[in-house]
């Protein structure tokens, strides 16, 4: 796989404060990648500096092996960026902005813009002014969609869609992958991100706490587990990995980072009754990374 | 604390630093032209010298305001500071209307408002009140600045007459709160609330110039607010009751508006546009036909200002032709102007049309300034358009828009002088008004500077260096001993046309400036982050 978007210690500053700080990325051809991070954490930063809108204070970034400050004109060639906020022209209709936002763009597939605005249920010939704010996203995302560009760049791009569309730009995104198109999603919206991304990163304070696979973060949190016991409950808190440990009569509940082997090999004897384990979901990885108690707590990175 | 009184707060706290900033215009304009009057003429017979020259002549008072008392400290700086005043005053009192009363509501945030304890109508009206206690901030500092330099012997400005000079100046904004406010609730947007009110205003100065240019015209004078202004005679005569006509039509106008907020939709207008329309390809081809588009309709609007201006400058230069004392050659002879009267007329007139050339760049800078800060650049950025391609784009629409308001002015002077048989050709009131473009173009250059590094600013900057500009320009020629100001004016290089020959080296230096502070403000744009970063 080549990398699509690649960026080395990417820093943008703004006096003492770090917007982003040191961070190294790498979004593969092909790849769908959640960016995920609370409000603040730098998302939308690491957006504008790929769209080459800002300038690094310090570090790289390159999309398609291009400089996006230099040589952004032959990237968004390449490209299409849905912001979070859809900031149009009010006089204008849903129609004239796509159109023209298709032109500036160069290159539109209009059979699939057609059917994405029945897709996305958009009336087109309103004006911008008396559209809601979905109705105004849903605009951005079929320009985007339509373009069928190499790369997509979404910053929290299903802000006030509704339940249904949001089901429909979760397809439109798998299509999109299908298609080998490389799509960077930056979403606060977990369930969304662990739909349709392959990898993600996970954004603090400018920095990147965690990456990988999706099911590889979710191993790297804990499980819990739930055993039910025939014997004396043994006791396992001083196991490697075991924490939360609460014993109501034979059951025992603990949360279990790693391998079980341990814990199921000190249960064992005593006669195992019934044994039950919660996977955790990414927006449980999130909170336990953010959340209060998290390693991060206070603390940051 | 009342909804009312929270919204009526936050409503001041947005206007209280440019409300102060022109209270403080007012009273230092006032004091400082009083006091350099009673200074340059210190004795009553060299101020029965300036009365005999410019007393009672319609063709100043068309251009600068009231000359009938021009004898005394009171008269003289009342004709002085007149035009200006109002200008200022009105302007601030619409544009700062429309911002709280739709502008706010565009954005958004009116719908916030709404949103808590309070109707439309009354949210409405403790913003009109707001603006209300503004105006009153700046009667007070005015009245204040007023009596303060009149406290000196040889001003002797009264306290009563003061209050009373403080009153005559906030009619007009206190009108044009009242005209905004109403203009609001008919236009769907912010913009176009605020082109229907410039419209109103532009129409009212126009009667203004008709009603002083003949006596048997006067009466015109009680149909337009700044007629109420003038006819007070502060200072002077003190007649209050024109102020009187002007705050009970502020009034009514605010409980119009009032009336009207509470008939309309929240986001709609009185006026009724539909929301569906067909496509229209015009404009959707590139970035920079797609800000032709969208900026067209407010060139159109400026060159057909500049055009009406002209065309009624035209019409009145056979008035002051066929009714000119002798002595006034002497006056404008201050302007060191030179040939016919209508040519000497047409000098200073065109300085006036070259004030209006010169504020286009704040309007388009300003639009510019909107398109960057809310984001919608963004979408154009992140396509094939550059930041130079587009911002170089948006200087040529400006650019143009300047040369063609500078030839439909000449163009209508000279229509307006012909239909009235003035001696002028067409060739030099289509050169006067083709010698104010290097002029505009180096406002065009400071203000693209000034949007390089700070975009939120880059309107207003280029609002006061050219009001400030022609008030210098005014000041250096009228008062003796202030020459020296005219060498700091944006107009100081620009040939008073067709009274005084323009030279092509210094109109193409001048222009040169102007498009190279124009290219040194793209360099930095195009170096710098977008400003909703």
């Amino acid at each position: 796989m080549t990398a699509t978007i690649r960026t080395e210690k990417l820093t943008k500053r703004y006096g003492d404060s770090y917007a982003l700080n040191a961070l190294d990325l790498t979004v593969e051809a092909g790849e769908v990648f959640g960016y995920l991070g609370p409000n603040g954490a730098g998302k939308s930063t690491t957006i504008a500096l790929l769209l080459g809108l800002m300038r690094p204070t310090s570090g790289t970034a390159s999309v398609f092996g291009l400089d996006p400050w230099s040589d952004g004109s032959a990237i968004h060639r390449r490209l299409a960026y849905v912001p979070s906020e859809a900031n149009l022209w009010p006089a204008l209709t849903a129609a004239e902005v796509l159109e023209f936002l298709g032109r500036l763009h160069g290159e539109v597939d209009e059979p699939y813009r057609h059917q994405l605005i029945e897709r996305f249920f958009l009336t087109p010939n309103k004006k911008i002014r008396a559209l809601s704010h979905g109705n105004r996203q849903k605009i951005l995302l079929i320009a985007a969609l339509a373009s069928r560009a190499d790369l997509l760049l979404f910053d929290e791009p299903t802000t006030g869609l509704d339940p249904l569309m949001e089901q429909v730009f979760r397809a439109c995104v798998r299509e999109a992958c299908d298609r080998g198109q490389t799509v960077l999603l930056s979403s606060h919206i977990l369930s969304e991100v662990e739909a349709v991304c392959d990898r993600v990163a996970m954004l603090h304070e400018g920095r990147i706490i965690e990456s990988g696979r999706v099911d590889a973060l979710r191993s790297l949190s804990s499980v819990h587990l739930r055993v039910e016991v025939d014997g004396a409950v043994p006791d396992i808190s001083a196991l490697a990995g075991v924490s939360k440990v609460t014993v109501d009569r034979q059951v025992i509940e603990c949360d279990v980072v790693g391998p079980m082997d341990a814990v199921l090999a000190v249960m064992a004897p005593v006669g195992i009754r019934r044994i039950t384990t919660h996977e955790p979901s990414l927006e449980e990885v999130f909170v336990s990374s953010y959340g209060e108690g998290s390693a991060l707590d206070g603390k940051g990175l | 604390m009342s909804s009312g009184t929270v919204v009526a707060g936050h409503a001041f706290r947005q206007i209280r630093m440019s409300a102060s900033i022109v209270a403080v215009v007012f009273a230092g304009t006032i004091a400082a032209t009083a006091s350099s009057y009673s200074t340059t003429f210190p004795t009553e017979e060299s101020r029965q010298q300036v009365a005999q020259l410019a007393s009672g002549d319609r063709g100043l008072a068309i251009l600068f305001g009231p000359t009938t008392a021009i004898g005394t400290v009171g008269g003289y700086t009342v004709y002085k500071c007149f035009v200006f005043l109002a200008v200022i005053g009105s302007l601030w009192a619409l544009l700062a209307t429309t911002r709280l009363l739709r502008g706010e509501e565009d954005a958004g945030r009116w719908q916030l408002v709404l949103a808590g304890a309070i109707r439309p109508s009354r949210a409405t009206a403790v913003t009109i009140a707001a603006l209300g206690a503004a105006i009153g901030v700046i009667f007070v500092v005015t009245a204040f600045g007023v009596a303060l330099v009149g406290r000196s012997r040889s001003i002797g400005f009264g306290i009563g007459e003061s209050l009373l000079c403080g009153m005559s100046l906030i009619v007009l904004p206190a009108v044009f709160v009242g005209v905004a406010a109403v203009t609001s609730q008919i236009g769907g947007t912010r913009r176009m609330a605020t082109t229907i009110a410039m419209a109103v205003f532009v129409g009212s100065y126009v009667v203004r110039m008709i009603g002083d240019s003949s006596g048997t015209l006067q009466w015109m004078l009680w149909t337009t607010p700044f007629g109420w202004t003038e006819l007070v005679q502060p200072l002077t005569m003190n007649d209050p009751w024109p102020i009187g006509i002007g705050f009970v039509v502020a009034i009514a106008l605010a409980a119009l508006a009032t009336v009207g907020a509470k008939h309309r939709d929240v986001g709609d207008g009185l006026l009724a546009t539909s929301d569906v329309k067909q496509l229209r390809r015009f404009g959707l081809q590139s970035s920079f036909r797609f800000s032709l588009r969208l900026e067209l309709p407010v060139v159109v609007a400026w060159c057909g200002g500049a055009a009406a201006v002209a065309v009624v400058y035209g019409i009145i230069s056979k008035m002051t032709v066929t009714s000119v004392p002798a002595s006034l050659n002497n006056v404008l002879d201050r302007f060191a102007v030179q040939g016919t009267f209508a040519n000497q007329f047409f000098g200073v007139a065109f300085l006036l049309v070259a004030a209006v050339v010169a504020l286009i760049p704040a309007g388009q800078l300003g639009a510019a300034s909107a398109e960057e800060t809310s984001g919608r650049l963004e979408h154009l950025l992140s396509r094939s358009t550059t930041r130079a391609g587009w911002f170089v784009g948006r200087l040529v629409i400006c650019a143009c828009a300047i040369v063609a308001a500078a030839v439909v002015s000449g163009v209508g002077a000279w229509f307006g002088a012909s239909t009235q048989g003035v001696p002028v050709s067409f060739g030099s009131l289509l050169g006067a008004g083709l010698n104010v473009v290097p002029t505009a173009l180096v406002a065009l250059g400071i203000g693209a500077v000034v949007f390089a590094f700070a975009p939120r600013s880059a309107a207003t900057i280029v609002y006061v260096v050219v009001i400030w500009s022609v008030l210098l320009d005014l000041l250096s020629s009228l008062v003796t001993g202030a020459a020296w100001l005219d060498r700091v004016s944006l107009f100081a290089p620009m040939a008073l046309a067709p009274a005084q020959s323009i030279h092509a080296s210094t109109l193409l230096i001048t222009g040169a400036i102007g498009i190279a502070l124009c290219m040194f403000g793209t360099l930095l744009f195009a170096r710098r982050d977008l400003a909703n970063r």
